[in-house]
C-alpha cells in the first residue's frame, strides 16, 4: 500500500516539476522580452553599428532568430526548440551554447561537489558535537565561530585567502590553473582556496543546523530508552540520534543548494578564474552573449527543481513516517 | 467625521494616510511646477519614517510593558545588542558621514595607493629629477586616515559613501520584498482557492531560480542603475516571506479570536487588518531583520562582479578594485570587506536576539 | 532494615536540578529497599520526585540541569553513585532494565521495532544477528504481539499504544534482568489496554521472579500488583508499608487524601474529594512538612522541622508529627 502511494507521489512530483519547469521558462522569456533593451536588441545594434547597411543587417538577422514574428511564435518556437536541445549559439564564442556548457560544467561541478563534501562533512560533526557539549566553551566557541562563518562574504573571504596566501606567502597560484588534468593532486591543491572560499559559509551554516537538529533530539525519550538499554555512547548518538538529526540537516543542505552554492560558486569561479558556468555566464553578461546568460539562468533553475525532487524522494526512505496518499 | 475615521479603521490611520497624502502633493509639485524640493530618496525616506513613527514607534510606546518585555528579552543577547549599537553608529555614518568627509570620487593620482595611517607601502613613483622610476617607502598620512585607491581617491570617503548605499540597499529591498512577501502571503491565505493555489504555484516558480543568478539576470536585462538592483532585489526576494506569511495566517485564521470576530460580524477587511496582519507581524519583522545582511551582500556582489551601479561609490566597486591591486595596495580590498563583513555580522547578531525575543516557544 | 534478599538498597539519596530559576530539589533524602521477586511501588502526584528517584537508580538523570548530590545506591553491596561508567553500562539494560511512560516518544522513530528490541541482546549477550533475532522473537511472543516475525520490521508509528509499550517491554526483559524499572509504563494508555499491560507485570514478578519497581501517580493501578508501597511527596517519602497497610490503615494525610480521591465501587460517595492545594514548589518548598500547607491536620510543629519517618508498626512507617510517640526509623 505504502509502495503505491509512494510512486502516486512520484509520479505527481515529475508532473509538477515539468509545471515548474515550464513556468520558469515562461518568466526567462517574458523577462528577456520586456526588457527596456532587450539583450536582443543591444546585440542587434551592436552588429548593424558595424555594418554599412544596419537595416538590412537587422532585418537579416531578425529573420534568422525570428524576432520579426509575433510574440506568441517567438514564444513557441523557444519552447520547441529548448525542447529539442537546441540552446542557440554563443555570438562571443562562436559555439553552440550547448558545447559551451559541455566544456565547462565540470569545473563548476568539481567546485561544488567538493565543497559540499568540505563544508557537510565538518559542519554536521561539529555542529553534533557542538550540541552534545552544549553550554561548554567549546560550544560557545563553535556557535561564534559559525555566526562569523555566515556572515563574512565569500568573495571577500576569497580574496582575503588569496592575499595572504597566494600574494604574501605565495604558497598557491593566485589564478586557477586551467592547463592541469582534473583528476591529479595538482589539481586538488589549485582547489583549497576556492574550496575553502565556497565552503566556509555553509559549513557555518551547517554547523548552525546540525547544532540545533542534534539538540531537538538530544532530549528526547529514546535517548533515554538508549542509555538505558546500556548502549554506549557513541551509539546512542551516532545511531539514535543521528539518523533523527540528519532528516532536517539533509533538507537544508539540498535546499541550500539552490540560494548559497549557485550564487557562491559563481563569485568564486570569478575570484579564482575557474572556467566553470559561473564565469562563462559573467564573461557572457559582458558581451551580451544572452543565450548563454539564458541558458545558465535556466540550468540553475533546473538543478534547484531537480535537487528538491531528489530530496523528497530520499527523504521516505529515511524518514519512514512520512506516507503519501 | 466618525464614518472617515471608521472608513481608514481608526485615527491613527487617518492621520497616517494624510502625511502620506501631503507627501504625495509635495511629491507632485515636485515633478511638475517646482523642480527638485528633494530627492527621491528623501521622498522614501520620509515614508520610511512615517511608516515607522506610527506602526513602529506609536504601538510599542503605547504598550510599554510589552515594549518592556521584547527588550529585556533581546537585551539578554549581549551579541544583539552590540550589533544594534553598531548598526545605529552605521546609520548615523551613512546620514551624517558624507556631509564631513571628502569627496569620494575626487581622482588624486600624485596620491594614489596611500596606506592607512600607521602603515608605509613600498611604492614605485616617477622621480622628475632624475626622469627614473625609484622606488620609496610611503608612509600613510592623517590626510587620508584609511589610505587612497589606485587612483588616489579616498578610502575613507569611499568607506562612508559605501555604508550609505549598502544600508539603502539593504533597507529598501528588504522593505519592498517584505511587503510584497506579506500582501502575497496573506492574500493567499485569506482568498484560499484556486487563488491561493496560484500564487502558491508562483511563489514556487520564483523559488526555483537560484536568487543570485535570476538577480543577475535580471540586472543584466534591465541594466545596472542603483534604483533598479533595489527593485530587483525586492521583487525577487519576497518568497520566504510569503511563505511564511501564509502559513502563519492559515494557522491564525482557525485560531479562535479570528473566529469570534468574525461570528461578531466583523469585515474581511477588519479581520486582514486588525487581527491577521498584527499578528504575523512578530514573525515578518525577524525574518526582515535577518533577511537584510542577505540583500546587502547580494548588492555588493553585484556591484563587485561589475554589474552594479557604476554611478555610486559602493562597498562591492571598491571591493572590486581592491582585488585588481591586491599585489601593491591591500588595504583597498580589505577595508571595505571590513565594513560588508561587521554589517552582516551586525544584522546577523541582531537578527539572531530579535528571533528568541518574539518566539514564544524559547521561553527561558 | 535491609534484610538478606534485598538487592537494591537506595538510602538517603539527594538528587537535584540547578536550573536558572533556583536549585529544584526534586528527591530530598530518599531511601528504600527492593527485594528479590517483590513488587514496590512508588506513588505520587506528578512533580513529587518519582520519576527522578528512578532515573538516579541508573544515573540516567539529565546533567546538567539534574545532578545527584548525596545518598548511595546499592545494588548487591556496589555502590552505582561510585560505578565507572563502562561499569553501569554493563548493568543498565542487562541487569537493570527500565521502561519509560510514554511508549510514542520512548521508541525511536527511525528504528525498526525489531532492531530496538534485538539491540541489547546483540550488546549484552553477545549474540549473532540470526540468534538475536530468534530471542527478540521468543520475547515478542512473550509479551503477546502477534504475528511477531512480520511486526519485527515495522517502524513504531505503525503499532498502536498498547504494542509499543509491549516492544518497550520486549526490549527491556531482552537480557533476563533482576530488577525491571517502570516509570508508569500504563499511563499514556487506554483502560483496557492497561489491564493487559499490568497482567505483564503480574506474570513476570510471578513467573520469574523478577523485582519490579513500579513507579505510578495512581494509587488505583498499584493494589493489584504491589507489594509494599511508597507513597512520595515533594521530593520525601510520606509514607511508606505493605499494600495491605497502605490501604487498611493509612496513616499519612497524604495518603488519606490521595485514597480519597480514589474511586470505589463500595462505597457510592456523592464526589470525588481531591487534595486542597496545589504541589509545592520544590525550589523554595514550605518550611518544615513540606505538606502542611495542604494539610487539616497540622500542628504548630510541623511548620517548623521536617518529621521524621516514625515507625507505625513493623514496615509500615509515616512521616508525620501525628505519630510523635511511635520510635523514629532507621531506615527502611
Amino acid at each position: 500500500m505504502k509502495q503505491g502511494g509512494l510512486q502516486n507521489y512520484i509520479i505527481r512530483r515529475l508532473f509538477y516539476a515539468f509545471l515548474i519547469a515550464f513556468g520558469v521558462v515562461t518568466v526567462t522569456f517574458i523577462l528577456l522580452r520586456v526588457g527596456p533593451s532587450s539583450p536582443a536588441d543591444k546585440y542587434l545594434a551592436n552588429i548593424s553599428s558595424r555594418t554599412q547597411d544596419p537595416a538590412k543587417v537587422i532585418e537579416a538577422v531578425e529573420a534568422r532568430y525570428g524576432l520579426d514574428r509575433p510574440l506568441y511564435q517567438q514564444y513557441f518556437n523557444y519552447l520547441v526548440s529548448l525542447a529539442r536541445g537546441d540552446w542557440g549559439w554563443s555570438f562571443s564564442t562562436s559555439l553552440p551554447v550547448i558545447e559551451l556548457i559541455k566544456r565547462h560544467w565540470i569545473y563548476s561541478f568539481q567546485l561544488i561537489l567538493l565543497s559540499m563534501l568540505f563544508a557537510s562533512s565538518l559542519g554536521i560533526l561539529i555542529g553534533i558535537y557542538s550540541a552534545v557539549k552544549q553550554y561548554t566553551k567549546t560550544d560557545y566557541a563553535a556557535t561564534f565561530f559559525s555566526f562569523i562563518g555566515i556572515s563574512i562574504p565569500n568573495f571577500w573571504l576569497g580574496i582575503m585567502l588569496i592575499l595572504v596566501f597566494s600574494v604574501q606567502l605565495g604558497w598557491f597560484k593566485t589564478y586557477y590553473d586551467t592547463g592541469l588534468p582534473l583528476f591529479s593532486l595538482a589539481n586538488l591543491k589549485a582547489l583549497i582556496l576556492p574550496v575553502i572560499t565556497l565552503g566556509t559559509g555553509m559549513m557555518a551554516g551547517y554547523t548552525r543546523y546540525s547544532r540545533s537538529a542534534t539538540l531537538d533530539n538530544l532530549r528526547k525519550d529514546f535517548v533515554k530508552t538508549a542509555r538505558a538499554k546500556g548502549l554506549p555512547e557513541y551509539i546512542v548518538i551516532g545511531k539514535h540520534v543521528f539518523r533523527n538529526a540528519i532528516l532536517p540537516i539533509i533538507t537544508i543542505i539540498m535546499f541550500d543548494l539552490a540560494g548559497v552554492v549557485f550564487g557562491g560558486a559563481y563569485l568564486t569561479e570569478i575570484i579564482f578564474g575557474i572556467p566553470g558556468l559561473g564565469r562563462i555566464s559573467f564573461n557572457a553578461i559582458f558581451a551580451n552573449d544572452y543565450p548563454v546568460v539564458i541558458t545558465i539562468t535556466l540550468i540553475g533553475a533546473m538543478v534547484v527543481l531537480l535537487t528538491n525532487l531528489a530530496t523528497d524522494i530520499v527523504y521516505t526512505w529515511l524518514d519512514p513516517r512520512i506516507r503519501y496518499d | 467625521m466618525r464614518r472617515i475615521t471608521e472608513v481608514f479603521g481608526g485615527r491613527r490611520n487617518l492621520l497616517f494616510s494624510g502625511l502620506l497624502l501631503a507627501l504625495l502633493f509635495i511629491l507632485l509639485l515636485d515633478l511638475f511646477f517646482v523642480h527638485h524640493i528633494f530627492s527621491p530618496f528623501v521622498y522614501f525616506y520620509l515614508c520610511f519614517a512615517l511608516v515607522i513613527v506610527f506602526y513602529g514607534i506609536y504601538p510599542l510606546y503605547v504598550s510599554r510593558r510589552l515594549t518592556r518585555y521584547y527588550w529585556d528579552r533581546t537585551k539578554r543577547h549581549h551579541l544583539a545588542v552590540i550589533g544594534l549599537v553598531f548598526i545605529i553608529f552605521l546609520v548615523a555614518v551613512a546620514i551624517f558621514g558624507p556631509f564631513l568627509t571628502q569627496d569620494p570620487t575626487k581622482v588624486d593620482f600624485p596620491n594614489k595607493n596611500l596606506p592607512p595611517v600607521g602603515f608605509s607601502a613600498e611604492q614605485s613613483t616617477y622621480d622628475r629629477t632624475t626622469g627614473q622610476f625609484i622606488t620609496r617607502e610611503t608612509p600613510g598620512t592623517w590626510l587620508h586616515p584609511l589610505g587612497t585607491d589606485d587612483k588616489g581617491r579616498d578610502m575613507l570617503a569611499m568607506l562612508v559613501s559605501g555604508t550609505r548605499i549598502s544600508l539603502q540597499v539593504g533597507l529598501m529591498a528588504t522593505l519592498i520584498a517584505i511587503f510584497i512577501g506579506l500582501i502575497m502571503g496573506v492574500v493567499s491565505a485569506y482568498l484560499g482557492g484556486w487563488a491561493d493555489n496560484a500564487l502558491m504555484r508562483f511563489t514556487d516558480i520564483m523559488m526555483t531560480f537560484p536568487f543570485f543568478l535570476l538577480l543577475v539576470f535580471i540586472v543584466f536585462i534591465f541594466g545596472p542603475s542603483l534604483w533598479f538592483i533595489i527593485l530587483a532585489i525586492g521583487l525577487t526576494g519576497w518568497t520566504g516571506t510569503a511563505r511564511l506569511v501564509r502559513s502563519e495566517s492559515l494557522s491564525l485564521r482557525t485560531r479562535d479570536f479570528i473566529m469570534a470576530s468574525k461570528s461578531l460580524g466583523a469585515s474581511d477587511r477588519r479581520i486582514v487588518f486588525h487581527h491577521l496582519i498584527p499578528n504575523v507581524l512578530s514573525s515578518v519583522i525577524v525574518i526582515a531583520t535577518l533577511s537584510i545582511p542577505g540583500v546587502i551582500l547580494a548588492e555588493a556582489a553585484l556591484s563587485f562582479i561589475g554589474l552594479g551601479d557604476p554611478t555610486v561609490t559602493s562597498w562591492g566597486l571598491v571591493l572590486q578594485a581592491g582585488q585588481r591591486s591586491l599585489e601593491t595596495a591591500w588595504w583597498i580590498a580589505v577595508e571595505p570587506g571590513i565594513m560588508l563583513f561587521l554589517t552582516v555580522l551586525a544584522f546577523n547578531f541582531l537578527g539572531d536576539g530579535v528571533r528568541d525575543a518574539f518566539d514564544p516557544r524559547s521561553q527561558v | 532494615m535491609a534484610t538478606n534478599n534485598t538487592i537494591l538498597q537506595v538510602s538517603e539519596l539527594k538528587t537535584y536540578f540547578f536550573t536558572r530559576l533556583g536549585v529544584v530539589r526534586a528527591v530530598d533524602g530518599v531511601s528504600f529497599g527492593l527485594r528479590q521477586g517483590e513488587c514496590l511501588c512508588l506513588v505520587g502526584e506528578s512533580g513529587c520526585g518519582k520519576t527522578a528517584t528512578a532515573l538516579s537508580i541508573l544515573r540516567l538523570v539529565d546533567s546538567p540541569p539534574g545532578q545527584i548530590v548525596g545518598g548511595e545506591i546499592k545494588y548487591h553491596n556496589e555502590n552505582l553513585l561510585r560505578s565507572t561508567g563502562a561499569r553501569l553500562r554493563q548493568i543498565r539494560g542487562n541487569r537493570i532494565a527500565m521502561i519509560f511512560q510514554d511508549p510514542q516518544s520512548s521508541l525511536n522513530p527511525v528504528l525498526t521495532v525489531g532492531e530496538q528490541i534485538m539491540e541489547p541482546i546483540r550488546l549484552h549477550l553477545k549474540l549473532g544477528h540470526r540468534q538475536a533475532r530468534d530471542k527478540a522473537l521468543s520475547l515478542m511472543k512473550q509479551v503477546g504481539i502477534p504475528q511477531s516475525a512480520e511486526r519485527m520490521a515495522y517502524f513504531p508509528h505503525q503499532l498502536s499504544g498498547g504494542m509499543k509499550q509491549r516492544v518497550m517491554i520486549a526490549a527491556a526483559l531482552s537480557c533476563n534482568p533482576e530488577i525491571l524499572i517502570a516509570d508508569e509504563p500504563t499511563t499514556a494508555l487506554d483502560t483496557t489496554i492497561k489491564a493487559q499491560i499490568l497482567d505483564i507485570f503480574r506474570e513476570l514478578k510471578q513467573q520469574m521472579n523478577m523485582s519490579i519497581l513500579f513507579i505510578t501517580h495512581d494509587l488505583g493501578t498499584v493494589a493489584g500488583i504491589a507489594d509494599r508501597i511508597i507513597v512520595m511527596y515533594g521530593g520525601r517519602i510520606a509514607e511508606a508499608g505493605s499494600t495491605l497497610d497502605i490501604f487498611d490503615q493509612p496513616k499519612h494525610p497524604y495518603t488519606w487524601g490521595l485514597l480519597n480521591c480514589l474511586p470505589t465501587i463500595a462505597e457510592r460517595r456523592e464526589k470525588l474529594s481531591p487534595i486542597p492545594g496545589m504541589i509545592p514548589s520544590l525550589i523554595d518548598p514550605p518550611e518544615g512538612c513540606i505538606f502542611h500547607p495542604r494539610c487539616q491536620w497540622r500542628m504548630s510543629v510541623c511548620q517548623q522541622a521536617k518529621p521524621p519517618e516514625y515507625v507505625i508498626s513493623g514496615e509500615h512507617i509515616a512521616a508525620c508529627y501525628l505519630y510523635q510517640k511511635a520510635p523514629a526509623s532507621a531506615g527502611l
